[in-house]
């Protein structure tokens, strides 16, 4: 508990005085619970998700860096690995691949990587998985690009 | 005196299971290979390793690779770990291409990142600052502090034996984390749940070696792959099949013991309603209850079949064709043509075929219960009547061990009589002859093994109750162990025979003379054949005329036994000669 409030409380200071270093992401801490966290990325150039803001919600265990933090998605998003209703991500390096040199910041850019290269072969979002499987991808991009639209830009006027 | 008889009982022993006196054995005399076959079988396949053994071993293979390869024991360790503790495969990877296994396996030769020059070193978990010689890294240089390692090496050895694996926490380094490095960070705890795991990791990986399955026993064996059968006996008396790890099961092979395990599971719920209300399944042939009105029945998991209870077709052609899904009027058409006969046959069919698997069932479990009995006798008899018998028989108690052999013997009895049904159970309906002579074997077996049985219990029971010492003690003793031996060798032959499929039988109906059958018996080694002759000149010779042969015995048309040819009444079961 101890190390892991001191962990996250460095990870903190260094988002702080890197702000604007890494303009996709932006990490905020609650502001009474260190334990909780949100950030907003960027949907990465090149990709359906182009133009959207994406909104993560993290959930710190106690255990934290030995155990990884649990990130789900609150925007929707039509992607294979992740959960349309809840927003769960299936990311190797969020289970079993996890190491505790990992970040908050790491993290976000796993799921920007991931964003933009998609792993069809373990789907949360079977809708989404099938369409890549089966190879139409201008299916997939135009439901994924409808989303982004839809849930992931502002509002106009 | 006590000795001499020892020494004769020794040899008649040797004589009735090497020599068959009749005309069959003369089919024998030209094939030397029979003794040597024989001895083979006794020559143990297998070696019980205790902790102290597996350690050694362990040490030693570690030593070897490190020698051989020139490098650190706990590289050795990675190595051997990674190839499953195959101390050959490590050499030929390691030689065939070193620079691959290394990159595999995570074994550096320089760092990956240089040692920095300043005092103070961020940890790169905590990202604390420590003094440079209070803080660690594997071969590859990246560096944590002592705090964080030990939680690192942690969580992984509480996640289970993968933690032998264990690599750097860097997420881009593959370096291995070696046993030196859990030795000095990890907690006191965990280096020796890892050293567990280490030592378990070369019995459970090693393909040579599996624990003892019974409960609390913590011996390993080491078995001889490819050298023959299977069964294996513990140091703590357990005898198991190292195959499949069942309880020892000669003569059925373990695919039969698997077979017949999960048939007794799955008809163990159903033999009660199962002779009332039930129709066999027509896709998977097992009996189908039917327990609700609907004539919709669905067959239980993993057939799933679907089907009509009435006409026993397919549910999917029911439908308008058939009048309407719950209106079935293929049953009337089929009644007026004949067809529902054919369905009440296989009615019938099941249910015979459930009696005939109850008949084994029920043999096979109560041979099961008598084994269990016997060992609970030979228990009691260990810690309890021997010492009395000793005394009242003024016998020192190692002059009384044919009684623990005759119910080792027993025990050991009942276990194959018990597998004799299941392999029963399973000859085909159609092979008429093998069956019969199966089953006129297996009946020699079980008469056998009662007189045996009989004796063991109800004989010796005069002399444990008897108050002075008995003038026939002698005499029971020679009798009792004249039984433990005979039926002994009929089992081990029996065992054989059976585990040669009965292969002779084809040819004993067709060839009176023995000699032919030879190239009737096409499949098994050489070797195996020759022992298969000698079984079946054996069991032949049972129950047969009663013989005399040239090394001063003769063998009892009843019991079989071996008497010497100085007297002319059986020593066994008082039979004339
Ligand atoms: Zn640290
Ligand atoms: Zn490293
Ligand atoms: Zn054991
Ligand atoms: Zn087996
Ligand atoms: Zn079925
Ligand atoms: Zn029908
Ligand atoms: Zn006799």
């Amino acid at each position: 508990m101890q190390t892991s409030r001191a962990r996250l409380f460095k990870e903190y200071k260094e988002v702080q005085r890197e702000k604007g270093a890494d303009p996709d992401i932006q990490l905020v801490c609650d502001d009474s619970n260190i334990f909780k966290w949100t950030a907003l990325i960027k949907g990465p150039s090149d990709t359906p998700f182009e133009g959207g803001v994406f909104q993560l919600a993290f959930a710190i265990p106690e255990q934290y860096p030995l155990q990884p933090p649990q990130v789900r998605f609150l925007t929707k998003i039509f992607h294979p690995n992740v959960h349309f209703k809840t927003g769960e991500i299936c990311l190797d390096i969020l289970k079993n691949a996890w190491s505790p040199a990992w970040t908050l910041q790491s993290v976000c850019r796993a799921i920007i990587a991931l964003m933009a290269h998609p792993e069809p072969d373990s789907p949360l979002n079977c809708d989404s998985g099938n369409l890549l499987r089966s190879g139409d991808i201008r299916g997939y991009q135009s439901m994924a690009r409808m989303y982004t639209r839809l849930a992931a830009m502002p509002k106009k006027g | 005196m006590d000795h001499d008889e020892e020494e004769e009982e020794e040899d008649e022993a040797d004589f009735y299971s090497g020599g068959d006196s009749d005309s069959d054995h003369l089919d024998l005399a030209g094939e030397p290979d029979s003794d040597v076959s024989d001895d083979a079988r006794h020559q143990q396949n297998y070696s019980v390793l205790g902790e102290e053994d597996i350690l050694q071993r362990q040490e030693d293979d570690i030593i070897r690779v490190s020698n051989v390869l020139s490098i650190s024991k706990v590289s050795a360790g990675i190595l051997l770990r990674h190839y499953n503790w195959n101390v050959s495969k490590v050499h030929d990877e390691w030689f065939a291409n070193e620079e691959k296994v290394r990159g595999a396996v995570g074994l550096l030769e320089e760092l990956l990142v240089e040692f920095p020059n300043d005092n103070e070193i961020t940890c790169g978990i905590c990202f604390e600052s420590y003094p440079c010689d209070r803080i660690y890294g594997a071969a590859c240089g990246h560096l944590f502090c002592q705090a964080c390692w030990a939680g690192f090496m942690s969580t992984a050895i509480i996640d289970g034996p993968g933690c032998l694996m264990l690599r750097c926490p860097d997420p881009s380094c593959t370096a291995a984390v070696g046993q030196d490095m859990i030795d000095k960070l990890a907690s006191d705890e965990d280096k020796k749940k890892y050293n567990r795991y280490f030592i378990r990791s070369y019995i459970e990986d090693n393909k040579k070696t599996k624990w003892c399955p019974a409960p609390g026993c913590d011996y390993a064996i080491e078995f001889i792959v490819g050298s023959g059968y299977y069964d294996v006996i513990c140091r703590c008396s357990h005898s198991f099949c190292w195959n499949c790890t069942e309880e020892a099961h000669r003569p059925v092979d373990c695919d039969t013991v698997a077979r017949w395990t999960l048939k007794n599971s799955a008809e163990s719920e159903n033999m009660n309603w199962i002779l009332a209300n039930s129709k066999p399944c027509p896709k998977c042939k097992r009996p189908i209850e039917k327990n609700q009105g609907c004539m919709h029945i669905t067959c239980t998991p993993p057939c799933k079949y679907e089907f009509c209870w009435l006409c026993l077709g397919p549910w999917s052609v029911h439908g308008e064709r058939t009048g309407g899904f719950y209106a079935c009027n293929r049953y009337e058409t089929a009644k007026q043509d004949g067809v529902f006969n054919e369905a009440e046959k296989r009615r019938e069919t099941a249910k015979n075929s459930l009696e005939r698997y109850t008949h084994y069932y029920e043999r096979w479990a109560t041979n099961q219960s008598s084994r269990q009995k016997a060992l609970a006798d030979l228990q009691q008899m260990q810690t309890v009547h021997l010492e009395k018998l000793s005394d009242i028989q003024c016998q020192p108690e190692s002059q009384l061990k044919f009684i623990i052999d005759a119910w080792q013997q027993i025990a050991e009895c009942r276990r194959v009589l018990k597998w004799t049904y299941a392999y029963g159970f399973y000859i085909p309906e159609q092979e008429h002859a093998k069956r019969l002579f199966f089953e006129y074997l297996q009946g020699e077996a079980e008469s056998g093994l009662e007189r045996l049985h009989q004796c063991a219990e109800k004989e010796l029971q005069r002399y444990l109750t008897a108050t002075a010492l008995s003038k026939e003690f002698n005499e029971f003793r020679t009798k009792l162990a004249g039984l433990t031996s005979v039926t002994r060798n009929y089992f081990e032959n029996l065992v054989r025979a059976l585990e040669n499929g009965l292969s002779d039988v084809s040819s004993r109906s067709a060839c009176s003379r023995s000699g032919s059958s030879r190239s009737l018996r096409g499949k098994g080694s050489s070797s195996r054949g020759e022992r298969s002759k000698v079984t079946f000149a054996a069991l032949r010779s049972i129950g047969r005329s009663s013989s005399i042969n040239d090394s001063g015995h003769w063998s009892c048309r009843h019991c079989t036994f071996a008497n010497n040819n100085s007297v002319t009444v059986c020593q066994i079961c008082r039979q004339r000669q």
